[in-house]
């Protein structure tokens, strides 16, 4: 091939864009030497690729499709005395009991409650399961965990039964103490004696302020925190039935983490004397004078801010990597890309016997790889083991579809004349956006559904299968055109 | 491809069609088996029945493991390249920390994986939803592709085939269903149907005698299936080397379902497309 053939050729618009997009690629994929003369890239790692450990939390609560001929205020204030347990209205006919019950227990209960049960699945709903991603996700942060993934898995019908917590750069150990340590967090109010009655739960807090004086500089400690309206309609609401503010002393408040008291105090003069006519949302919990009231503040911070999830959970599954064995299915996964390139480019060449074809074939798989890292790179997708099949796959179906193109065009062993060769070149790729389309179908309801690491292999295929259909393929199409045509 | 010899003008559509479909009715009768053992037509791993898998790498010998771990329902012991896969059955959370706990202390470097019973079966409803959408959908595109009715039905077939036939060698070789199987299932159904269109394809919408057009496309497709062979060999050969137990798995049904691919697509296939031509179907 000559300059101006070679000219000719990358000025075409589909050889320029695949060249482009490779240089694009390895931008994005940023090769280089880190500061431990190691060689690094941008590219995420799945946590069976490093060091690192998950987590799936599933929900113990169930979203019920319900029907009553009560108001149904007064149906759910009636069930949640026959649960035992918050019951939370999602929408007119959906609600959530947020402790587990099977449906045969639930029946008799709705039954005493005055309503029906219409339908029952376990988990809570999508705004539960957000808030508790999002208490989550604030526990982690505070305990400085760098690399933090938190998921919930919401199901076609919008309830969400399980959350996955993925953790980088800690084992399993670790990552149970950080999230399977769940506290479930309560205001209760004294009614009589002892005993005590729900007040609001954790999620009603919508913010946490840090340990502070009040007033200013007079080092009495405590921590104000926000409720939310239905929490401080709540609050005001028990406040007033259990008398806690006409006689705070015999009825204090207590806040509790996991059914044990880590607060108690009763309302002040003032703001007992303003609940009887307002709600408050900024509350403020003193926590005494000096050191002691300062790390029970920091403690009491703690707890309103992040301890609290407002549904229990249980682990459903589990797992880890360790470092070195992370290390080795990077190099393992290295290799194997490697090795599928050389065994690949030896059946093409034992097929054509021609470098002028074999060449570029493996030249344009290749690239097609580093365009599918180098856009792994950029949207920051985490690779794991599922991926590298994915990938590896990729490489041997890329082949394929250029040997299709190879075999239209060289039809009859001849060379065809450029108005032939174009017509067998669109034959080639109608085969081949058949193909294409059947793997991308194949692959949609994985890249839709929440099967746990199958999700990041579909999209990654499907990717794939895109980058070769509309950059690879037609480029592959000009290139040998011009090397055919010598 | 000068080794393999095949000629498919020399057989009748009944010849070519009737190794694979005694395979097909062998497989399923492999598969109702094992629906009467476990449930399922192929038989679940850890994934899908709840259970712990663990990688270590060690030099202990089986004898070693069993006593270190007897206080634990270890299930399995395989052996890798240059340590072991071991599976429990489903413990309870406190039996389960403590085994994680004499893991990570006898086995640093191990990988755990552990899933609960109820996840398990969530996760197989969904898997199996999967693989059903899967194939109606690459059904759809096939029909819709060729729009005539006896080559699409031969197309979805031996993909159909493919997938039966690779779950009976899975039983047979023992390789569980696991997440990462289920993909290379689906990556099957994607796959296997690529030399069938192409044959397809060539014989319907090209001009020609038709059983040139047969070896025409025998020769690319043959090609094209070999090289994904060499990819997914290579993948195989890699894994086994450095005991990455999941890319073992998913090139091994790879590996299966490829081998299924070339007796479906030039013999099933082949077979049902010869005798709608020699109907007179096509032109």
């Amino acid at each position: 091939m000559n300059q101006k053939q070679l000219k000719a050729l990358v000025s075409d618009w589909r050889v320029a864009i695949l060249i482009i997009l490779v240089l694009l690629s390895v931008i994005a994929i940023f090769p280089h030497v880190d500061d431990q003369g190691k060689i690094a890239t941008n590219l995420q790692y799945g946590l069976d690729l490093q060091q690192g450990a998950w987590i799936q939390l599933e929900f113990k609560g169930e979203v019920i499709g319900f029907t009553t001929d009560e108001p149904v205020e007064t149906f759910i204030a009636n069930l949640s005395k026959e649960v035992d347990a918050e019951v939370v209205q999602i929408d007119e006919t959906h609600l959530e009991i947020r402790k587990f019950y099977t449906r045969e227990e639930l029946e008799p209960l709705f039954e005493t409650a005055g309503g029906k049960i219409t339908s029952y699945n376990q988990g809570v709903s999508k705004s539960t399961a957000d808030t508790v991603k999002r208490i989550l996700e604030s526990k982690i942060n505070a305990m400085g965990t760098k690399d933090a993934k938190v998921n919930t898995l919401t199901g076609f019908n919008n309830v969400a039964r399980y959350i996955r917590v993925e953790l980088a750069g800690v084992d399993m150990r670790q990552a149970q103490e950080i999230v399977g340590k769940q506290g479930k967090f309560e205001i209760r109010v004294q009614t009589t004696g002892n005993a005590t009655e729900h007040v609001v739960s954790g999620d009603s807090i919508t913010s946490v302020q840090l340990p502070t004086q009040e007033p200013p500089g007079s080092d009495k400690w405590g921590v104000s925190f926000t409720l939310n309206e239905a929490g401080a309609t709540a609050f005001q609401e028990a406040a007033i039935k259990y008398g806690a503010t006409t006689d705070p002393t015999n009825h204090y408040l207590l806040m509790l983490l996991d059914n044990e008291t880590v607060y108690s105090a009763p309302l002040s003069d003032e703001l007992a004397g303003q609940l009887q006519t307002q709600k408050i949302r900024q509350l403020f919990a003193s926590t005494g004078v000096g050191k002691t009231g300062s790390n029970q503040a920091t403690q009491l911070e703690i707890h309103l801010r992040a301890g609290a999830l407002p549904v229990d959970v249980t682990i459903a599954g589990s797992g880890g990597t360790s470092a070195p064995l992370g290390e080795r299915y990077k190099t393992m996964a290295v290799l194997a890309f490697i090795l599928a390139l050389i065994t690949v480019g030896f059946v093409v060449y034992y097929r054509y016997r021609e470098p002028g074809i074999v060449l570029p074939m493996i030249m344009i798989n290749a690239s097609e790889l580093v365009i599918l890292l180098g856009f792994i790179a950029l949207i920051r997708f985490q690779m794991d083991l599922p991926t590298i099949a994915g990938l590896v796959a990729v490489v041997g179906t890329g082949i394929d579809q250029l040997v299709i193109i190879t075999d239209e065009i060289l039809h009859e062993g001849k060379v065809p004349s450029p108005n032939l060769y174009l017509k067998r070149l669109a034959r080639a790729l109608g085969i081949i956006v058949a193909a294409a389309a059947t793997v991308l179908i194949a692959m949609l309801p994985l890249a839709l559904m929440d099967l746990s690491t199958l999700k990041g292999f579909a999209i990654i295929t499907i990717l794939g299968v895109l980058v070769g259909v509309i950059v690879t393929r037609p480029a592959y199409g000009r290139i040998i055109m011009q090397i055919l045509s010598r | 491809m000068g080794l393999i010899n095949y000629n498919i003008e020399k057989y009748s559509p009944q010849q070519l069609v009737v190794i694979p479909l005694v395979l097909f009715i062998i497989s399923l009768v492999v598969l109702a088996f094992t629906i009467v053992a476990t449930g399922m037509p192929v038989t679940p791993g850890i994934d899908f029945s709840g259970g712990t898998a663990v990688t270590i790498i060690t030099s202990d010998s089986r004898e070693q493991l069993q006593t270190t771990f007897a206080g634990y329902p270890l299930s399995e012991i395989s052996d890798m390249n240059n340590g072991k896969f071991l599976k429990f059955s489903s413990m309870d959370d406190t039996r389960y920390q403590s085994l994680s706990q004499l893991i990570s202390q006898k086995y640093p470097d191990a990988k755990i994986d552990q899933i609960g019973e109820s996840f398990g079966k969530s996760l197989q409803s969904q898997a199996a939803l999967a693989l059903i959408f899967s194939f109606i959908g690459m059904a759809v595109v096939i029909f819709l592709t060729f729009r005539t009715f006896v080559p699409s039905v031969a197309v979805v077939f031996s993909a159909l085939a493919d997938m039966v036939m690779t779950a009976a060698v899975m039983n047979i070789i023992g390789i569980p269903l696991s997440l990462g199987t289920t993909a290379a299932l689906l990556m099957l159904i994607g796959y296997s149907v690529d030399s069938d269109i192409l044959l397809t394809n060539r014989v319907l919408k090209r001009q020609g005698k038709l059983n040139d057009k047969l070896t025409g496309a025998f020769h690319t497709g043959m090609i094209m299936t070999s090289t994904t062979l060499a990819a997914v060999a290579a993948l195989f050969a890699v894994s086994w080397f450095g005991s990455v137990q999941i890319l073992m798995e998913i090139s091994a049904v790879l590996l299966i379902g490829l081998v299924a691919d070339i007796l479906n697509t030039w013999l099933t296939n082949v077979g049902i497309l010869k005798w709608y031509v020699q109907k007179g179907g096509g032109k």
